[in-house]
């Protein structure tokens, strides 16, 4: 992507540019009142001190560090609970088709459920706070993780499986040589899909009053009308989700030459 | 060009009779779809030979692959008995070697990786891997290409790649699956003359099917000529020609004549 001429490298920040302008203009001029958009100015405002805690910006001075890190320890630990539970048991059904049979209609069925909709019993059976947010991102991030994984694994060419058994490879050096690298392009997508759903989840179960958190700070931002906060807030889980989703990648290709090597 | 001629002195044809490293005997395969069965292969019989370069020709759909995929052991045969030095062939494994028509590398490794890639796993340390692979990578010519992916280099390059991946496990019979068959004229009878003369180093016994009449008359001790419906073969015929074997000499198109009026016979039947 480096090497691409320049204008290539700008084309990804044409439409937030075009935005953050137009948005400045609007509060500019005074079309919208800043009490339903703030002015952009404002927003920036309030975003350094919520991350740096300067100036008092009342109860949000400060508070980023202590948010970011309570919201990115729920999402990791959801995430990857589900991607343990997920790719293993996705791969299994894409490779045998007992396991297929025995899974695909429950799986199907629990995923035709919104995942709001366990909000709810998941208060009931964990409370408000870590549990219940754990609880509804793992069960959101699982599906995509999952079904991606069984198509991989059935997308394996079975001339590489052949190859492998002639060359004398066993069951174990099987999975690990060909069939996870053989399926490492639906993994690698399965994996940042489920970990977008992360975030979204995230915020669900944040919403519910948990004392921080990106989406408690939203949430109570909201209760004391503070538009500005609010969107701070959101602009900060677009760019941790951004980040997040560039991590995994780079990470998985770190860990992977199938991963950095096929398309 | 001296020390191929030497190589063929060395080898004098026909004197004695080989070792016989691969038996097969009536070996059938039935397959049944939607209640017609189809005699894909019947009572089929050979042996090969130690140091034995076989081809096995026949018309598309005559089975051959089939008897591939048998003696590989991907899959099993309806009647038979396969042996490999006596004992008796179930499953795929290392000690007979498939290069298979498609390419078959494998993507995420490099041209070395892949040619290492059956020598790991099976306790050998990393420096005698590395030096089997290097000692490969040379025998194939692809030095130069050690680190490049399977998707950037040429045809005939990844199945040289292909071959090497399965002589360094040193197999016992090496099973050949028209594996020149994609490849444009030209890089076809490249790769003919660079498997006669790996061939000539290693001396591996060989079954390679086909169903280019000059590319057997181009590589084969013994032609096995296959039939379909029933799959079987038909003749068992010598190939007595000296090689190198130049397409251009009489002999050479007196074999050719002779194979392609076996498989009309066989049609026009």
């Amino acid at each position: 992507m480096n090497d691409r001429p320049k204008p290539y490298r700008l084309l990804p920040w044409i439409i937030p540019g075009t935005l953050v302008v137009a948005w400045w203009i609007v509060s500019q001029s005074g079309w919208i009142p800043g009490y339903l958009l703030p002015h952009p100015k404002d927003i920036a405002k309030t975003g350094y001190a919520y991350i740096f805690g300067l100036d008092g910006n009342g109860p949000y001075a400060g508070r980023f560090l202590t948010d970011a890190t309570a919201s990115l320890l729920r999402v990791v630990m959801g995430f990857s609970l589900a991607a343990f539970v997920g790719v293993p048991l996705g791969m299994l059904s894409g490779r045998l088709e007992w396991v297929e049979k025995l899974l695909s209609l429950s799986v199907n069925g629990v995923r035709a459920v919104p995942g709001i909709s366990w909000l709810p019993l998941s208060l009931v059976w964990f409370g408000i706070g870590m549990k219940t947010t754990v609880f509804l991102v793992s069960l959101a991030a699982f599906f995509p993780i999952y079904l991606n994984a069984a198509a991989g694994a059935r997308a394996v060419p079975p001339i590489l499986l052949q190859a492998g058994a002639m060359m004398g490879v066993g069951r174990i050096r099987g999975t690990f040589a060909i069939l996870i690298p053989g399926a490492m392009s639906h993994l690698v997508a399965g994996l940042r899909l489920g970990l977008g759903i992360s975030w979204a989840y995230l915020v669900l179960g944040e919403l519910t009053g948990v004392p921080s958190g990106l989406g408690a700070v939203i949430m109570d931002a909201r209760m004391s009308g503070q538009i500005d906060v609010i969107i701070v807030g959101i602009a900060l889980i677009a760019l941790l989700g951004q980040s997040s989703d560039y991590l995994l990648r780079t990470l998985l290709r770190m860990l992977f030459k199938s991963a950095r090597r096929t398309p | 060009m001296s020390t191929r001629l030497k190589l063929i002195s060395a080898k004098p044809a026909q004197a004695v009779e080989p070792e016989a490293v691969l038996e097969v005997q009536g070996l059938s395969k039935i397959f049944r779809v939607n209640q017609t069965t189809l005699h894909a292969l019947e009572n089929i019989r050979f042996q090969a030979g130690t140091g034995e370069l076989i081809c096995v020709l026949g018309p598309s759909g005559c089975g051959k692959t089939t008897l591939l995929k048998i003696l590989s052991g991907f899959i099993p045969p309806s009647a038979g008995q396969i042996t490999l030095n006596g004992l008796p062939v179930f499953r795929p494994g290392p000690d007979r070697c498939v290069v298979f028509q498609e390419d078959a590398l494998f993507p995420w490794l490099t041209v070395a990786e892949n040619i290492a890639f059956g020598l790991k796993g099976r306790g050998f340390g990393s420096r005698s891997v590395r030096q089997e692979t290097e000692r490969f990578l040379s025998l194939v010519n692809l030095e130069a290409f050690r680190d490049y992916l399977p998707r950037e280099i040429s045809g005939g390059m990844k199945q040289r790649v292909a071959l090497a991946r399965v002589l360094i496990l040193n197999p016992k019979v090496l099973l050949m699956d028209e594996p020149f068959a994609a490849l444009d004229a030209q890089t076809r009878e490249e790769m003919q003359t660079f498997l006669l003369s790996l061939w000539k180093k290693l001396s591996h016994t060989i079954l390679f099917v086909t169903h280019d009449v000059t590319e057997a008359v181009t590589l084969a001790d013994r032609i096995l000529v296959m039939d379909k419906n029933p799959g079987r073969i038909r003749h068992d015929i010598a190939v007595p020609l000296k090689r190198p074997r130049m397409r251009e000499t009489d002999a050479f198109h007196h074999h050719c004549k002779h194979l392609y009026a076996m498989l009309r016979t066989e049609k026009a039947e």
